[in-house]
């Protein structure tokens, strides 16, 4: 039998490397977190623990891991072996932060080395990791890097570092020339190009392709959370119009 | 002879009169005289089904492809690898079958796996014989070694395939306990031991 | 050239006062420069143009990029394939693949094939209704497709298409539809090929490894 895909062994797998562009292997010796799901195959003594039980344990997962909204979504590996990890055939890239800071799009990062701190970023649906280590990210399609000034479509930020966080800037244009639109801009999402995050400074931006929203149960963990800024009566009155939203799909 | 040629995400098939068999509504563009025909169902559902509980013993539809000219087939923008078989067997998810040439045999292997509680067994796809058979996955296949001292887990979603004398057998990924209540993530897995050749793709969906 | 291919999902373009774009509502990434963007309604100029709005709706709304800077677009991680037209021969293709074009392209919109009930067939079975586009002129487009859009050359030839697999063609061709199978096998059990896009002539045929549409 001819096999014309690469072989490997447990011996041959890269050391925190990819594998291709698509695939990750983690040469596991201490914990990593990682996003349940990502795994595809492992060699050696690989055990996988939910971050809450093992945080019960060990005081240091929570210190590290302070994104309540995203702890249901991941578990820690531990043990000694190769683990492959992917997502959905999506790019993968590894980052090494020293005693820097990268903030992600939560649900493209997949795996990250105990040294690094998980925080929430302030722009719904990110994270920022803090500290000294690797983290490992998906991307659909390779990551763009670009430096500002730049103006990114939300739905193609993937992350950005050492610049300050960005601020949301309304296409003038765009919001005269469609009364629609700017009704829309109000209450949700038009097509895009009226509304950008706007980088300045000094620092880099990473894009992806935008891609196609899946249901993130964070985000819905996130925007419950904010609705305690509502009044009593405010709540009631979005309670409706999710309602009518819901009825109308 | 008939040729499969893997070109990324597209199969080329050079026909000279003779005949393939590919799966039903994969062909995107042909050249020449080529007919298209039913030619019914094959292989098994899957170990990817069973685990899922989709019916047992579901199969692919397939049609013949014959004629004299060239065929392109794909499906889903999947990458496409063609393996030869001289005589040996390959074992293969059924899904992941695009096409195969005339001296090839698909069969259906009902296996036990241990650690199934259900005492269903399930079912897979072994190709046999002399010819060509290609293969579609999610991103670049990897072939992982298992020989003994060096167990392979694997998650269902991206098993492809294998070779060799293989024992296969259900791990919980994550223990028990914290799976409950927190929804799923890797609730099982697929554990080899042996001595062959995993097949395994770059994604898990 | 103002179109340049960063990845295989991702165009760049260079907007310039004389060299605006038009793309689609939705595929912009991420700009640097002096830029707007302007929804524009319909598509195309003169009869064809406006008929082709009228009927398409906003089913496949586009926007005007105008101004100095640098543009990336992309569309839900489809793959984009960049074409220069020399202006010989128009662009055929479904108005929905356009991911972004030079803006003085000029557009219009016709039936495909020898129109009538073959032609109604082939929309309903790619789910675009009746109205191919056609993109005259000198200039670079951007093609939308699911994996990658790869050529057949057809040299006096014909060749059969999948016409969920048909992504656009350029050059001297005809396309007509063919249902060779009967009918009762392309609803039962068949082979899934029984309707095919039968294309002959002189030309390029862009066809996409997936029969999915997006």
């Amino acid at each position: 039998m001819t096999m014309p895909a690469t072989t490997w062994t447990a011996a041959t797998l890269p050391v925190d490397d990819n594998v291709n562009p698509y695939v990750f292997s983690i040469a596991l010796n201490s914990p990593w977190f990682m996003s349940k799901g990502a795994m595809l195959a492992y060699y050696g003594d690989v055990r996988f623990e939910a971050v809450t039980a093992y945080a019960s344990m060990q005081a240091w997962v929570a210190a590290r891991f302070s994104s309540p909204i995203y702890v249901q979504d991941w578990v820690i590996a531990e043990g000694h072996g190769r683990l492959l990890i992917g997502d959905r055939g999506y790019d993968l890239n590894s980052y090494d932060l020293d005693a820097g800071n990268l903030t992600i799009k939560a649900g493209n990062l997949l795996a990250f080395e105990t040294g690094l701190e998980l925080k929430q970023s302030i722009v719904p649906g990110f994270v920022t990791l803090l500290g000294t280590g690797r983290f490992i990210a998906s991307s659909n399609g390779p990551v763009i890097f670009v430096e500002p000034p730049f103006r990114a479509d939300p739905e193609a930020l993937l992350g950005w570092a050492d610049c300050p966080s960005p601020s949301v800037h309304h296409d003038a244009a765009w919001m005269a020339a469609s009364i629609a639109g700017a009704l829309q801009g109000a209450f949700g999402r038009a097509s895009g190009e009226e509304r950008q995050y706007d980088f300045t400074g000094q620092g880099t931006v990473l894009l992806q392709s935008s891609e196609i929203a899946r249901e993130d149960p964070a985000v819905l963990r996130l925007v419950e959370a904010q609705t305690q800024l509502l009044t009593n009566s405010q709540a009631g009155s979005l309670g409706q119009r999710l309602i009518a939203r819901a009825q109308q799909q | 002879m008939a040729r499969l040629i893997a070109d990324k995400r597209t199969l080329r098939v050079e026909l000279a009169g003779e005949r393939i068999r590919a799966a039903s509504g994969s062909m995107v563009a042909v050249e020449g005289d080529v007919e298209f025909k039913h030619s019914g169902m094959g292989g098994g559902g899957g170990m990817r089904a069973a685990l899922k509980r989709a019916v047992a013993g579901e199969s692919i539809s397939l049609m013949d492809c014959a004629g004299s000219g060239r065929v392109y087939l794909a499906k889903d923008a999947l990458d496409v690898m063609v393996v030869d078989l001289a005589g040996d067997t390959l074992t293969a998810e059924s899904d992941h079958i695009l096409a195969h040439t005339d001296g090839l045999r698909l069969d259906v292997m009902f296996s036990g796996l241990r650690g199934v509680t259900s005492g269903q067994g399930l079912a897979t796809t072994t190709v046999s014989g002399h010819g060509q058979i290609a293969l579609v996955s999610d991103g670049p296949v990897m072939a992982l070694e298992v020989s003994p001292g060096s167990d392979l887990v694997v998650d269902p979603d991206a098993y492809v395939g294998s070779r060799g004398a293989l024992q296969m057998s259900l791990v919980s990924g994550v223990s028990w306990k914290s799976v409950v209540g927190e929804g799923t993530g890797e609730p099982f897995s697929l554990r080899f031991i042996g001595h062959g050749l995993v097949l395994v793709q770059s994604a898990e969906r | 050239m103002p179109l340049e291919a960063v990845n295989g999902k991702v165009v760049r373009a260079r907007v310039a006062p004389q060299a605006p774009v038009l793309a689609r509502r939705g595929s912009m990434l991420g700009y640097s420069g002096q830029v707007t963007f302007r929804p524009v309604h319909g598509q195309g100029q003169g009869v064809g143009g406006f008929v082709g709005a009228a009927m398409s709706g906003e089913s496949n709304p586009m926007m005007a990029t105008e101004g100095a800077g640098e543009v990336l677009y992309g569309y839900r991680g489809l793959y984009a394939t960049v074409l220069e037209l020399d202006g010989t021969a128009p662009l055929v293709c479904e108005a929905d693949r356009l991911l972004v074009h030079d803006a003085h392209l000029q557009t219009s919109v016709q039936f495909l094939g020898s129109g009538g009930v073959r032609s109604a067939v082939r929309g309903a079975f790619t789910g675009q209704g009746l109205f191919t586009t056609n993109v005259h002129g000198r200039g670079a487009v951007a093609v939308l497709s699911h994996g990658g859009a790869f050529p057949l050359q057809v040299s006096g030839g014909t060749i059969g298409v999948d016409p969920q697999a048909y992504v656009g063609h350029v050059g001297q061709l005809s396309v007509d539809l063919a249902a060779k199978v009967g009918f009762r096998d392309a609803v039962g059990r068949g082979s899934g090929e029984a309707i095919q896009l039968k294309i002959s002539g002189h030309g390029t045929v862009y066809v996409q490894a997936s029969e999915k549409k997006f």
